[in-house]
């Protein structure tokens, strides 16, 4: 019951915060939760993902388990995976570029918000929605250069990847990492230069979406292709779906 | 800015539950979140942060049966995820593994028994008791069997596998008497077995990409599909990524395998066959079999001669292969000889290289030489059951409860392997001309038809014959369709039997290793069976005592627990309850088996009575367990003639040493790998591997085409489509068309068109994309149901109930169309393998 | 094609427009007349402008709320928390500035309430604070519908630094426009001619001069993302004739930009005002705008500066980056 108590001043937002700490944590020598949030401060993590676009074969195991992790109602995807389809026979390829929220270093989603629904959080620079804050005024999907948000049904609330920080957070990947039957996703703290992800980005050519937009993505792809249906040469055939509701790349 | 708090209740609840969870997990984040685990196996709700119950299970989606963690909330299965124990799926889970969540909460489930009242397929359905629908059921099949006509109770089955078929067959169907026991092979890659049984014996092949070097593909979507697909992909994913593996794809579309192969090659359908007997001719030719694959034909039958040397065997297939040539083959398949050479000599050089075929290899006329060619092109290149290659299937061996001693002597109707001559050796039957025999009724009819995960009207071609044969009531006087799901072929039952998910149900699992190590796994209940639902194997418990004949065991958990708590290795682990806790196991101090043809055989062995050395084929083979009635007679016929000898086989004599070699399995073959087949010859049939034209392609008008059905990763043939993620992913299937051919046709992206076989014709949309040859169109098999619950056909289930808020949400309204209805049943002469692969058709703009 | 922003919010971009345009122009007009320029009819006019100004703002709001995805998941008051924070999100700021508009167009026409409200009733003072207030208050507003769309890289159709100015001037034309609507249909007779010509002659001329603005920042808007090579350009084309084709409830979206927007919108009240207002400009001659006329150009204008927003919204949720 006392825990009842305390609960009531906590919101789903201290949740949202303090969850992460923990993991911050992680990065430190955690030795009791009070020394927790002091260590938070010492070393920002940073987490990321880098998607190994020649390991990723296009199974759709991320798309599923996603839906599944967070019940993403139909019709809305948080993870998705699109078809880049080139050439003239027999000369074709199709490429797979798997897709989710960037959680930018510069989230245009986090400007516009009205609310503060949406956030990055300091501790490890996922960008989350407070759904309890949000109102579904629908600003951040319009500024979101990725496509990457949507409004849940459900709660009215944007809604997108949050990087599974209920579970990275408890020390599992992310549930479309750790289904990844490419081992296409790694996952981890970019300022970390000792993490897998960061030894990967170092020694390898790495690109992010969108680059113009200077939002600065924390998620990195190796060997990414590029190509685009409106940057299609006359009578060069690049088709690109989605496999989304919106078949059609945004 | 501070948070605001509403007060609603719903909030409060989640606020609360928010920092209990955080509470209670607090103490784990410390010390797990040091690291974030590459594999967990566990899950957290994302509202809460409460972990997920973990319930260990297998999947049963396709066959593959990967072993899997079922995720449970609030009584509810909410996720389903990877078993990071199991060694064959390192805890990968693919996507229909996942989906699988909607095979228990599908809002059209069939949830009690049903009883059809009206006229057969008129859809009109009476809710009975189980008890009233038993005693129906056991009161016929009872009458049958004291009458002494066992036989006229069919079962066929689709999927039923390692538990589910021992009880229900060798155990349940065994006692009660019937031979008359259908299965799906036919349809799905028998001819690919019988083929290898023709060549190296007991079928399957698996594919060492943890080891190989080089892998080259004919007719295998594994990135998509196969029938081991998760632990194989992952493994391949890993060899092309982390080794730099060259592979290379044969296949009349880009699917997504082709897609990351190093080579995608377009083949003209059927014509695999010619390019690989190409490849083995130039590597004779040019003496590249020297070294592993001179090594290793000693083990093969190159002759009909038992005691061949390597140099009669070398000169045989040069002799063989001569008129074989890249350039011959050219002409036939396509494919340019320079690049049949330039590929049959990677193959040939770089070691080990793993030969990888399977349905676009040997769903045609002459499937069962394309994959004999194989097994040729594998062994002359010495990449047979070695790390790296193509290897002797490891999977589990279980001991279970048998049941009853005194099992009759099974009796059945002979409607299970087609017509007389329609094929020589169809070791997995015809269950594609099953409908049509009882039709014909010359080999006599059931008097009861059941089927079991399997659909006779959708998964076989001809589906209007299907479906006209089944509702006529006069042909089968009564049908029973065991399934939870109200499928097209359940609407022609007079008796739907509702059968759990698999996600309710207990098995033990056996499925093939890619590591050539046996994993052993379970199947449990994740949350209890929903409705009235039982899981068929505790039905017939009860069937069988009903009519008694008491199997010994009243329920599959009984039976699954006394397999568990009798199986060696299981049993030391913990047996039962150790397999309820960890879902797998698997023997830590066993070595990957390779190289299993050259073990010796023990002189104590031979010398065992009944014991005969065969001179004609250099066979030990103990003639008791053959269907002799004497040693002379059993000598006087050799093994090669007697009955069943090959039950007898003890080892293969090759010098002076015996060796356990190949062991045959449903033929008469000899312990070598059987590149000349004695068995073919005397059906008139080629020994060696050779080239069959396919008849319907020889004559082809300028304008038709060749159409050719696949597999997508997201679905599972017409058993999936009811999952709303997998359906929400894949949908519709239009026809693939290449640019060229769509053009000359005046058709476009998403136009309408008719596909017209001799059989009829359908009507289906275009896609119109260059990864598909001009001379082939590609129609999934998938899609294209008018039943099977709204996600699948917009189609309400008898039993169905409207809660489901996600109805609402659903936003397609295209579920494609089913080519089957303009496929043909038409088998492989040979091995009577349903050939999905040889339709001819024409194809115009709607 | 699914909008995440649809007709609630092109109403809330117009009628918020409007309103702001009303009063602003009530408050141009009233102040103004200080100075003389306005026969005493100014008084009317103002009068019109401020009375008329607040409704359309507050069903904008309105249209808003009803456009949230709380809303529609029915947490009917959950836009509250849009009070709860201040920040530097343009809709944030808007949220603000919007309130303070409405408070400040309820107060002042509040002062014009009463049918017998004169220049010399007890409220003259209030009106004149509350006139000067409204005028910056209600630019603002006007400017800011553009800088909502304006603030985003992401939808490049809107991320131009002319469309604040286009949806000013269209803001505040449309509340000309208003004003003289509902002269043209309350308008009291006994007013006398000359003073009625008078003040219509100053409307309409300013309303004219506002056009041509608006003409000028449209054709910048279009120019700059005209010459602008990928996502602006291929953004912009989908409003130019040959270029994108994008069907919007069965209709192109280039021909109803050109004709309702520019056509009837703009071009032919234009025309019409010039046919009455270069006279008197150049000839001195008698300014006499039909009154038939006088209820056709404002709703023309009216016609115009929806479809505007509705044309807008649109092409800049149909258009997104290229590339990726
Ligand atoms: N996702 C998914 N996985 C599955 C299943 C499923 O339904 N869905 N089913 C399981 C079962 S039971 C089976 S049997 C396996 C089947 O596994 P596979 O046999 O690998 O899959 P298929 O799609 O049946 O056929 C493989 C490929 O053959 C190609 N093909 C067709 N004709 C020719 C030809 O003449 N030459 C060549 N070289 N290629 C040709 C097709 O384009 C297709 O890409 O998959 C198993 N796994
Ligand atoms: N054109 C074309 N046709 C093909 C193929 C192709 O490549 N092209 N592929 C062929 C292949 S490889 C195969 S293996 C066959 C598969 O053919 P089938 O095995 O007949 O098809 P499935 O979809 O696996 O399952 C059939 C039925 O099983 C029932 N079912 C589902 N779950 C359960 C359960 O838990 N219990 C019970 N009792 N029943 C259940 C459902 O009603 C479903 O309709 O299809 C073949 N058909
Ligand atoms: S799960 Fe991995 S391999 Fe499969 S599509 Fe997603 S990223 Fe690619
Ligand atoms: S990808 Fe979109 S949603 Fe995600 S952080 Fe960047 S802008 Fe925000
Ligand atoms: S929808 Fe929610 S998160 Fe997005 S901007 Fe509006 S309030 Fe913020
Ligand atoms: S990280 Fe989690 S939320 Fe994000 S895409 Fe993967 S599964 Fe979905
Ligand atoms: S491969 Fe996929 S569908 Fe088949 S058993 Fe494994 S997880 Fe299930
Ligand atoms: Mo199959």
């Amino acid at each position: 019951m006392s825990k009842e108590h305390k609960s009531s001043s906590q919101s789903r937002r201290e949740f949202l915060k303090k969850v992460g700490a923990g993991t911050a944590v992680a990065a430190g020598t955690a030795l009791l939760p009070e020394t927790a949030l002091s260590q938070t401060e010492e070393r920002k993590v940073q987490y990321g993902m880098l998607i190994d676009t020649r390991r990723c074969i296009g199974c759709h195991g991320c798309s599923v388990a996603c839906k599944a992790e967070f019940d993403v109602p139909l019709g809305f995807t948080r993870s998705w995976v699109e078809y880049v389809e080139k050439g003239d026979f027999p000369n074709v390829s199709r490429n797979f570029l798997p897709r989710l929220c960037n959680h930018c270093t510069h989230p245009p989603c986090v400007d516009v918000c009205p609310t503060g629904a949406t956030f990055k959080r300091e501790e490890d620079g996922i960008v989350v929605v407070d759904p309890d804050v949000c109102i579904g005024c629908k600003y951040c999907i319009q500024a979101c250069p990725y496509d990457a948000r949507f409004i849940n049904p459900e709660t009215g609330s944007a809604d997108k990847c949050d990087f599974c920080f209920h579970r990275v957070s408890q020390g599992s990947p992310p549930a479309c990492v750790e289904t990844c039957i490419g081992r296409a996703r790694i996952f981890g703290d970019l300022n970390d230069p000792n993490s897998e992800i960061s030894r990967l980005i170092a020694t390898n050519p790495v690109s992010v979406l969108r680059s113009e937009q200077g939002t600065e993505p924390n998620v990195y792809y190796i060997a990414a292709d590029h190509s685009d249906e409106h940057q299609a040469r006359e009578g060069q055939h690049i088709r690109v779906t989605t496999h989304r509701k919106q078949l059609e790349r945004r | 800015m501070t948070a605001l708090k509403m007060t609603t209740r719903r909030d409060f609840l989640k606020l609360g539950a928010a920092s209990a969870a955080f509470a209670m997990t607090g103490g784990s984040i410390l010390t797990q979140a040091r690291e974030i685990s590459f594999q967990s196996g566990r899950d957290y709700s994302p509202t809460t942060g409460k972990e997920r119950k973990a319930v260990p299970t297998a999947c049963w989606q396709c066959v593959t049966r990967c072993p899997e963690i079922g995720f449970v909330e609030d009584g509810r299965l909410v996720k389903i995820g990877g078993q990071p124990d199991s060694i064959r799926t390192e805890g990968k889970l693919c996507a229909k593994g996942q989906g699988g969540v909607s095979q228990v909460y599908d809002p059209d489930r069939i949830l009690y028994p049903l009883r059809r009242v009206g006229k057969r397929g008129e859809g009109k359905w009476k809710r009975v008791s189980w008890d009233e629908a038993l005693t129906e059921l056991a009161g016929r099949l009872k009458k049958l069997r004291d009458e002494g006509h066992p036989e006229k109770f069919m079962f066929h089955y689709g999927r039923m596998k390692a538990s589910s078929s021992k009880l229900i067959k060798s155990v349940f169907l065994a006692t009660y008497g019937t031979g008359t026991i259908g299965n799906h092979t036919s349809i799905c890659e028998g001819g690919k077995w019988t083929a290898q049984e023709l060549t190296w014996g007991g079928h399957y092949d698996n594919w060492d990409f943890d080891n190989t070097r080089y892998v080259l593909n004919f007719g295998s979507n594994c990135f998509e599909a196969h029938t081991n697909h998760t632990p194989v992909a992952h493994r391949l994913a890993r060899a092309l990524a982390d080794r730099n593996v060259k592979m290379v794809t044969f296949d009349v579309r880009l699917s997504n395998t082709a897609a990351k192969s190093s080579e995608w090659i377009p083949v003209k359908p059927g014509t695999d066959g010619a390019v690989i007997l190409a490849m083995c001719h130039e590597i004779m030719a040019r003496d590249l079999y020297r070294g592993e694959g001179e090594a290793f034909l000693e083990f093969c039958k190159v002759t009909n001669a038992a005691d061949a040397t390597i140099s009669e065997k070398v000169a045989a297939l040069k002799a063989h292969l001569a008129q074989y040539t890249p350039e011959w083959a050219e002409k036939i398949s396509g494919v340019s000889a320079g690049k049949i050479r330039e590929i049959a000599v990677e193959f040939a050089t770089v070691k080990p290289a793993c030969l990888i075929s399977y349905r676009g290899a040997v769903a045609h006329y002459n499937g069962n030489d394309t994959e004999r060619a194989c097994q040729m092109l594998a062994s002359i290149t010495g990449n047979i059951d070695n790390p790296g290659g193509r290897c002797k299937a490891v999977g589990a061996s279980w001991k279970y409860p048998k049941g009853p001693k005194d099992k009759p002597k099974s009796k059945k109707l002979n409607i299970l392997d087609g017509f007389k001559g329609q094929a020589a050796f169809p070791t997995h039957h015809m269950s594609h001309q099953v409908l049509k025999m009882i039709r014909d009724g010359s080999a006599g009819r059931p008097d009861v038809y059941m089927w079991y995960c399997y659909t006779p009207v959708y998964a076989n071609g001809n589906v209007q014959e299907n479906l006209d044969i089944l509702q006529d009531e006069s042909l089968i006087p009564f049908t029973v369709s065991v399934t939870p799901f109200y499928d097209e072929s359940a609407t022609m039952a007079d008796l739907i039997l509702p059968d759990a998910s698999y996600l309710e149900r207990w098995d033990w699992e056996d499925m093939v290793s890619p590591n050539q190590v046996a994993e052993f796994y379970l199947r449990q209940p994740v949350v209890k069976p929903l409705g009235e639902v039982r899981d068929f194997k505790d039905v017939v418990c009860e069937l069988a005592d009903r009519m008694g004949f008491p199997l010994g065991f009243n329920s599959a958990e009984e039976f699954v627990r006394e397999s568990c708590n009798m199986t060696p290795g299981v049993k030391e682990a913990g047996g039962f309850e150790y397999m309820k806790a960890h879902g797998v196991w698997h023997d830590t101090n066993a070595k990957p088996r390779f190289y299993s043809y050259k073990k010796l055989i023990k002189a104590d062995a031979l010398n065992k009575d009944g014991v005969i050395l065969d001179q004609a084929t250099g066979v030990y083979w103990n003639w008791h367990k053959s269907k002799a009635h004497s040693e002379e007679e059993a000598i006087a016929k050799g093994y090669t003639h007697t009955k069943k000898s090959y039950k007898g086989y003890v080892a293969q004599k090759i010098g002076d040493a015996a060796y356990s070699g190949f062991k045959p399995d449903k033929v008469n073959k000899s312990g070598y790998l059987e590149l000349y087949s004695i068995l073919l010859e005397e059906k008139g049939f080629g020994p060696l591997p050779t080239f069959m034209p396919i008849p319907e392609h020889q004559n082809m008008k300028a304008d038709e085409l060749h159409l050719t059905t696949y597999k997508v990763n997201v679905q599972a043939h017409s058993r999936t489509q009811n999952c709303k993620w997998l359906t929400e992913i894949y949908h519709d299937n239009p026809a693939w068309i290449n640019p060229v051919t769509a053009t000359a046709r005046g058709i476009s992206e998403g136009d309408n068109i008719k596909v017209r076989s001799p059989l009829g014709e359908i009507t289906t949309k275009a896609k119109v994309t260059p990864a598909i040859a001009p001379d082939t169109i590609a129609i999934s098999h998938h899609l294209g149901h008018w039943q099977y619950g709204r996600y699948a056909s917009g189609q309400k289930g008898p039993t169905g109930t409207d809660a489901d808020q996600e109805l609402q949400r659903k936003w397609w309204s295209d579920y494609g169309m089913h080519p089957n209805w303009v496929i043909a049943n038409s088998p492989d002469p040979i091995n009577g393998q349903q050939r999905w692969m040889d339709t001819v058709v024409s194809v115009s703009k709607a | 094609m699914e909008l995440n922003w649809g007709m609630p919010v092109i109403l809330y971009l117009f009628l918020g427009g409007l309103g702001a345009g009303a009063m602003t122009m009530s408050a141009f007009t009233f102040l103004r007349s200080g100075g003389g320029g306005f026969g005493p009819n100014y008084f009317a006019e103002a009068r019109y402008g401020a009375l008329l100004a607040p409704l359309p703002v507050m069903i904008g709001c309105g249209m808003l709320i009803f456009e949230l995805g709380s809303f529609h998941a029915g947490y009917w008051f959950k836009w509250i928390n849009l009070y709860m924070t201040i920040n530097l999100s343009p809709m944030s700021i808007g949220t603000w500035l919007l309130t303070l508009f409405i408070a400040i167009s309820l107060a002042y026409a509040f002062t014009f309430l009463k049918r017998d409200a004169s220049p010399d009733d007890s409220f003259e003072p209030m009106r004149k604070i509350l006139a000067w207030m409204a005028l910056p208050v209600g630019i603002s507003v006007a400017i800011y519908t553009g800088v909502l769309l304006g603030a985003m890289p992401a939808r490049p159709f809107w991320n131009s630094p002319v469309l604040p100015l286009v949806f000013l001037f269209s803001s505040l034309s449309t509340g000309v426009a208003l004003i003289l609507l509902a002269r043209s249909l309350f308008g009291n007779s006994a007013v006398a001619e000359s003073d009625h010509a008078q003040s219509s002659y100053l409307l309409s001329s300013t309303d004219t001069v506002l056009i041509g603005f608006e003409l000028l920042a449209l054709f910048l808007f279009l120019l700059f993302a005209q010459l602008t090579v990928g996502d602006v350009g291929h953004a912009a084309s989908v409003i130019l004739f040959g270029g994108t084709s994008i069907q919007m409830y069965g209709m192109n979206l280039a021909a109803t930009f050109w004709f309702w927007v520019i056509l009837v919108g703009l071009l032919i009240p234009l025309a019409i005002e010039l046919r009455y207002v270069v006279p008197r400009l150049l000839h001195q001659r008698e300014f006499a705008l039909p009154r038939v006329a006088e209820f056709m150009v404002p709703v023309a204008i009216l016609i115009g500066g929806f479809v505007l927003r509705y044309v807008v919204v649109i092409a800049g949720q149909v258009t997104g980056p290229i590339g990726i």
